[in-house]
Order: C-alpha cells, then sequence, then structure tokens
C-alpha cells in the first residue's frame, strides 16, 4: 500500500504549517511538526480521511466492475452458452431429422421436413450470435467460420439426396451419407467447440464476478481503526466522551464495510446457485440431449444404409451407452439425476430415462425386424405413426429433456439476476457513506481543532 | 478562518475523484476481425481413403478348378408345391417361404425401389423364380439384406437358403461354398463422365480411380497403375464422380450400369479386363438344392425368362446378349 502513504504525507506537510503551540509532555519525542496535540490529531485525522477516501473509491470502482461482470453473466456469457448450445442442438437435430425423413418412401413427411428447416433457421440464428460474440474477442472464431463455410455445402448434399431419393435412386443414400458425414466430423466438432468456448467464458466471467473485494474491505477496516484510536486518544485526552462528526463517520464505516462484505456474499451465493442449479444441469442436460439426437441419427441412418448400416448401429451403441449406461440407468442421464437439485427436473429426468429403457428395448425390436428381412416393418416401427414407435419415444425423451433445459435455463437467468440485484444501489451506497465518513471526520476534526484554539 | 472551508473542499475533491475513478474503465479495446482463410475443399463420403490402402492378401487363385463347372439337374424339375422328401426344398416348402441373402443398395441387381419400398432388380427378380419353382408363387419369399462381406457366412450358418448378390464364384469361394450354374457374366469396365477423353482403363495411368474398399476391383486398377481411391459403398463411387474428386470409377460392368442408370452423363466404356461369372451361392450341404436352382435356371434360360428379365434390368448395358450357357461338373 504504497500509495497510502504518500497521500498521507501531503496533507501531513500542509497541516503542520498551522501552528496552535500548546506542548503536550507524552509526545515530546515525537518528529517536529508533529510536537503540538492539534497538528498531530490533525495529521492523523487527515490520513484517516484519505483513507477512507481511498477505500470508498476502490469499493466504488470494484463494485462497478463487479456489476458488470454480473451483467455480463446475465446478457452476454449466459446468452452466449444458450446460442451455442443451440446451434449445437439444431444441428445434432437436423442430422437426425434428415435421415429419419429419408426412410419415408419418397415422399418425406411434412413434419419432418418442417423440422429440418426449422433446425437450419435455429442453426443460422444461433450462428449469428456466437459471431457477434466472437468479433468481440476472437474465440472460436475459427470454428464459426468453419460452420458457416460447411453449413450451405452440407444442407446442398442434403437436397441432392432428397432429389435423387424422389427419383427413387440408391444414389440418394450415398449423398445423405455423406452430408450426415460432414455433420459428424466437421460441423458438430466445431459447434462443440464453441459450446465448449461459450461454457469456459461463462464459468469465467461468473468466477471474476463473485470475487470478493478484499482490497476495499481491508481499506475500511484500516479507516475504521484509525477512526477508532483517535476517538478513544481524543476520550483519554479530553474527557469528552463523544464527538459527533467522528461518531457519524464512525458508523458511516461500519455501514460500509458490512454493505461490501453481504453485497459481496449474497451475490456470490446467488452466482454459485446459478451454476449449481442452472447452467451446471443445463449442460449435462443438453449434453444428454445431443446424445440422444446423434443416437436417434444413428438408428435412422443403420435403416436407411440397407444392409450397409453396421458402422452407424455400433455408433448407436456407443453413443446409447453414454446417454443412459449400459443398462439404461448409468450415463448421462444418471449424472443428470443426480445433480438435479428440484422437484421439476428431477421428474423430467426420470421420464426421460424411462423413455430411453424403452427406445432400448424398441430399438431391439427394429433391429430384429430389419435383420430379418421385414423392412417395412423396421421401417414402421421406426418412423410409422403410433406411440410405441421409436420416433414417438424418442420424441418423448426430447421432449423430456428439453424441459428440463427450460427449466433450468430459466433458474440461471433468476440467480444471475439475483447476483446483480444484491449488488444493486451498492455504488450510490458507497458514495453516500464515503461522503458521511469523510464529512463526519472534517467536522469532527475542525470542532477539535476549534476547541484546541 | 481558512479552516471552515476545508469540509467543502473536501467534498468537492470526493465527489470529483469518486466520479473520475467511477466512471473510468469504461473504455474499450480495439476489435480486431477475424483472419480467416477460406475453406473450399469438396465434402467426402465417410470412409474415403485417398489413397487407397490396397488389399495385400493372395489375390485369388485361378486355374486349379473351373469355377463356373456346377451340379448337373437331376431330370425334370419337381412340379411346384411337390419337392421329394427329405430335400432342402422339402424343408423351404414346409416353412412355407425361401430366405435369400441380396443386396438391397445396388441398383438394378438388388436394390428398395424408395417409391413402392420392395426389394427389385435382376438378383432379386431371379431368387423369385427360384420361389416359383419350389412354391409356384414367386411370392413366397423372404429377402434378408447382408453386406458383401458376410455373403459366405450366411449361406454356412445356414441364416439364409441361398445368396444372390453380383457373387463372383472362383476356386477359393468353391472351397467353402457351392455354387449354381452361371447366371450372369460380368467384367471389370471403367464408368466415366459423359465425353471424356479416357476410353480405356491405360488412358487412367496415373489419374483417381474409385472402387469399394477390399474389392478385387481395387486390387485391379491398382495394377493398372492408376491412383486407387477407396469408398464403402459402390454409390458413393458415383458421388466423387459428379463432385470431380475422381475422373473414373471401374469395376463389374453390371455394378457401373447401375451407376449410370442413375446419370444420364456418366457412360460405361472400353472393353472388360477381367472375367466375372456370377453364382447362386448355397451350403455345400445341400447339393440336391444346388442341382434344383440350376434346373430352374436351365429352364428361364430356354424359355426367354432370361432375355426378359435382362431387358428390364440390365438395357444400360447393351441389348440383351444370349444367357450364359450352363457347364456342368456333374
Amino acid at each position: 500500500m504504497g500509495s497510502q502513504g504518500s497521500a498521507v504525507a501531503v496533507p501531513r506537510g500542509r497541516l503542520a504549517v498551522a501552528p496552535q503551540p500548546r506542548p503536550p509532555a507524552v509526545l515530546r519525542r515525537v518528529t517536529a511538526p508533529m510536537r503540538q496535540t492539534p497538528g498531530r490529531l490533525t495529521a492523523i485525522l487527515a490520513a484517516v480521511v484519505v483513507l477512507g477516501l481511498i477505500a470508498g473509491v476502490v469499493a466504488l470502482v470494484g463494485v462497478r466492475q463487479r456489476a458488470d461482470l454480473v451483467r455480463g453473466v446475465t446478457a452476454r456469457s449466459g446468452e452466449l452458452a444458450v446460442a451455442a448450445q443451440s446451434l449445437y442442438r439444431a444441428l445434432s437435430d437436423a442430422d437426425a431429422t434428415a435421415a429419419s425423413a429419408f426412410l419415408s418412401n419418397g415422399l418425406e413427411p411434412p413434419a419432418l421436413r418442417d423440422r429440418y428447416q426449422r433446425d437450419l433457421a435455429d442453426a443460422a440464428a444461433a450462428l449469428t450470435i456466437v459471431s457477434a460474440a466472437a468479433a468481440d474477442d476472437g474465440r472460436g472464431a475459427t470454428a464459426i467460420a468453419r460452420i458457416t463455410a460447411r453449413l450451405p455445402v452440407y444442407s446442398g448434399l442434403v437436397e441432392t439426396a432428397r432429389t435423387y431419393n424422389r427419383q427413387g435412386m440408391p444414389l440418394g443414400v450415398a449423398y445423405l451419407q455423406e452430408a450426415s458425414g460432414l455433420m459428424r466430423t466437421e460441423l458438430l466438432p466445431a459447434a462443440q467447440e464453441l459450446y465448449a468456448v461459450a461454457s469456459g467464458e461463462l464459468d469465467d466471467a461468473r468466477d471474476r464476478a463473485a470475487g470478493f473485494p478484499w482490497v476495499a474491505v481491508l481499506l475500511a477496516v484500516l479507516t475504521l481503526a484509525g477512526l477508532v484510536l483517535v476517538q478513544i486518544h481524543l476520550t483519554r485526552r479530553t474527557n469528552r466522551l463523544l464527538n459527533v462528526g467522528l461518531l457519524v463517520a464512525t458508523g458511516a464505516t461500519v455501514l460500509l464495510v458490512a454493505w461490501l462484505t453481504v453485497s459481496a456474499v449474497v451475490a456470490a451465493g446467488s452466482l454459485g446457485a446459478s451454476r449449481d442449479d442452472g447452467s451446471a444441469q443445463v449442460n449435462l442436460l443438453a449434453e444428454a440431449r445431443i446424445a440422444g439426437l446423434q443416437a436417434r441419427a444413428d438408428e435412422a441412418l443403420t435403416l436407411v444404409a440397407r444392409g450397409n448400416g453396421a458402422a452407424f448401429e455400433e455408433n448407436f451403441g456407443v453413443v446409447m451407452q453414454r446417454l443412459a449406461g449400459t443398462d439404461g440407468s448409468g450415463g448421462l442421464l444418471a449424472q443428470a439425476r443426480a445433480a438435479a437439485s428440484d422437484e421439476t427436473t428431477r421428474q423430467a429426468v426420470d421420464t426421460a430415462i424411462a423413455r430411453s429403457k424403452e427406445w432400448a428395448a424398441a430399438h431391439r425390436n427394429v433391429r430384429i425386424l430389419d435383420d430379418s428381412g421385414e423392412y417395412a416393418k423396421a421401417v414402421a416401427a421406426t418412423v410409422g405413426t403410433g406411440d410405441r414407435t421409436t420416433a414417438a419415444i424418442f420424441n418423448q425423451l426430447d421432449e423430456a429433456l428439453a424441459k428440463a433445459i427450460t427449466h433450468n435455463g430459466g433458474r440461471f437467468e433468476r440467480e444471475a439476476e439475483s447476483a446483480g440485484r444484491a449488488l444493486t444501489g451498492t455504488d450510490i451506497g458507497i458514495v453516500g457513506l464515503t461522503l458521511l465518513l469523510v464529512i463526519g471526520a472534517a467536522v469532527g476534526m475542525q470542532r477539535r481543532i476549534v476547541e484546541y484554539r | 478562518m481558512r479552516n471552515r472551508y476545508r469540509p467543502g473542499r473536501l467534498l468537492a475533491g470526493t465527489i470529483a475523484t469518486m466520479l473520475a475513478l467511477g466512471l473510468a474503465g469504461c473504455g474499450t479495446g480495439e476489435p480486431s476481425l477475424p483472419d480467416n482463410a477460406a475453406q473450399a475443399d469438396p465434402p467426402r463420403p465417410v470412409g474415403m481413403q485417398d489413397p487407397a490402402v490396397i488389399p495385400t492378401g493372395p489375390a485369388a487363385a485361378s486355374g486349379s478348378c473351373n469355377p463356373r463347372a456346377s451340379l448337373r439337374p437331376s431330370g425334370a424339375l419337381p412340379p411346384p408345391g411337390q419337392m421329394p422328401s427329405g430335400t432342402a426344398m422339402a424343408r423351404i416348402a414346409q416353412r412355407g417361404r425361401l430366405v435369400v441373402g441380396v443386396d438391397q443398395n445396388s441398383y438394378n441387381f438388388g436394390f428398395r425401389d424408395p417409391l413402392t419400398g420392395q426389394l427389385t432388380g435382376f438378383d432379386i427378380d431371379i431368387a423369385r423364380q427360384v420361389a416359383r419353382g419350389i412354391f409356384g408363387d414367386p411370392g413366397r419369399i423372404q429377402f434378408r439384406a447382408i453386406s458383401s462381406a458376410d455373403r459366405i457366412k450366411v449361406v454356412q450358418d445356414g441364416t439364409v437358403d441361398m445368396v444372390v448378390r453380383t457373387m463372383t464364384m472362383n476356386c477359393e469361394r468353391w472351397e467353402q461354398v457351392s455354387f449354381s450354374t452361371e447366371y450372369f457374366t460380368a467384367g471389370q469396365r471403367i464408368l466415366v463422365t459423359r465425353g471424356s477423353a479416357a476410353k480405356t482403363i491405360q488412358d487412367l495411368h496415373g489419374k483417381k480411380v474409385c472402387a469399394a474398399a477390399g474389392s478385387t476391383s481395387i486390387r485391379k486398377i491398382a495394377e493398372e497403375g492408376t491412383v486407387p481411391v477407396s469408398v464403402v459403398n459402390w454409390t458413393d463411387c458415383l458421388v466423387l464422380l459428379q463432385q470431380n474428386q475422381v475422373v473414373a470409377v471401374s469395376t463389374d460392368d453390371s455394378i457401373l450400369a447401375g451407376l449410370a442408370a442413375q446419370d444420364p452423363n456418366t457412360v460405361v466404356v472400353g472393353p472388360r479386363f477381367s472375367d466375372e461369372p456370377y453364382g447362386v451361392a448355397i451350403s455345400k450341404e445341400s447339393p440336391e438344392l444346388v442341382r434344383f436352382v440350376n434346373g430352374v435356371l436351365a429352364k428361364i434360360r430356354s424359355d426367354g425368362t432370361w432375355g426378359r428379365l435382362y431387358g428390364r434390368w440390365l438395357t444400360s448395358l447393351g441389348p440383351a446378349p444370349s444367357p450364359p450357357v450352363a457347364r456342368y461338373r456333374d
């Protein structure tokens, strides 16, 4: 705290030239300018005032920075993480939907076509948001460039595949597989990278916003100590119990320390809750949802590949294991269940776990049908109507996870906003209390000096 | 009384300092534009290898046998529905359907018509003729889509009664399964874009040519001095040709005809530079079924059915030739 020493030195020199000679025996040993009590008192009080002033300024700057960071958590990092997740999900969904639509002989169901187009629109909208964010700090710019360059290529391949499929040609399958390969080898990894960057930025912003204002609090405590010492000394010297100005200054300093501490602790608590009850769960749920989408795409592509789909079927097994573990009661869903911190989330995840078990059973049935040459029945059991098809079960799983994601996204926003509220008015309070502290000390100091005179 | 003004000055100073410091930190850094190079390389089919890894195993032994020679039919075909007891045909008749391993993805030989969802093609129709021979009804049949690599396994383990799947008969395979007589003669040729200067495999020296991974075709084009590019499925080769990633596709002309039929801007050119007799693969345990199938094939050769099926599916290879001559080893 070198600045503190030099700041004290200036008023000390200035105040020392207004001497009011009254030599107290105790202070003989003190340096020459400080030899007389009024001068010494003035200097100490001035130091306390300057210290309080610095404490106020540091606190104000700190609280403004933290308020900005908290605003950043909600308005920027949070939104960016949502956009990156939405991009990742939309691309995965497009992959699964394009493959499912392909299974319905030539003419794809309008609902699936709509869903595919909405996915592309969602992906494009999310891409503009993450691009705008990357324009500020350059992070993820390469991944964004890759997605921007490859998304039109992907949709071109899907449209070519549709055209050939409508003409009854197996070439359509080859184009769809190329499209899906492009999605899986380039677009999805890039989207995943963006999501990781956005999540990292959110955690980073949150950690910085939740930091405790140590310097400001320490300075305020030092100020408080100085004020208390001065008053103890004055009381001993003059036998006067109260100096209103100094008491006001002391009260203001106590309030300042309390306000800084409480607001920081409350804000940090809300930010922690925004992670534990909000974004951490959203991350897990989103990961589970995307695993579900990839399994769905694999299931459809296995059938689309018409006897050459062993690689997709193998991947289905891998992704399903990641989603639900080997026996349907592990994996990401079990993690999400364990991390769930409220009833709505628990219910939604329980639904998802139940559906994933049903899906695994229904999928085995599809594979038995397809492997025994009942292709049409296998397709009907995958994309047909009715509530026992894998399409219906998958949709329920997807909706349950979507609901849980929306719910926890809302909790994230509420907690982040409440962190912002904890800091609301703190800046005005700091200015007010610092002014009270300075005025009180100054008034008290002047009254005492006048009394000496 | 100078001191009286000190609180006022202190106040003013405090406010000024706090405002100045409070407003500081609102400045922004200079945003810089991302520096991204354009990426215009074409997308690749999953599993594409450029250059291809050429299978190193020994090439199929040739000359050690006559792969075309099969078992002679035993007299006249039994009438449909009256299979001799104790035979494989009788067991199939009792089951109520013939189980056949086929391709779902080979245009004009075995593929699923997206409009109807039904399997169709030359191989499929040959299999239906066998079902007609046993049941008198070509619909009493169950198809199982199998991959190229599984063809011998499913015959050996009895998963299917027979495999009709553009399967070349050779001595190596004769060791593991039995074959019917030849029902189609294929040979390796090249598929190029219409108007291409390349007319033969020799014209493709040093150029990229596509074939399926692990096939005999890819060995052949590597031997001919082209740059082989391998893919998982044959249709992927047509995708690469359409995207100008290869200059030609080379494999059995039967498969090339199926690719050419899907894109009128491609054409099969040049002479055959290999000989690929296709046969129906049947378990070595059931010689009576081999003889029965050969009887069915002999019938469709002579009654014009073979020519009709060829005309229905394979005219892109040119007008129907006469059916391959049956050869027997008795």
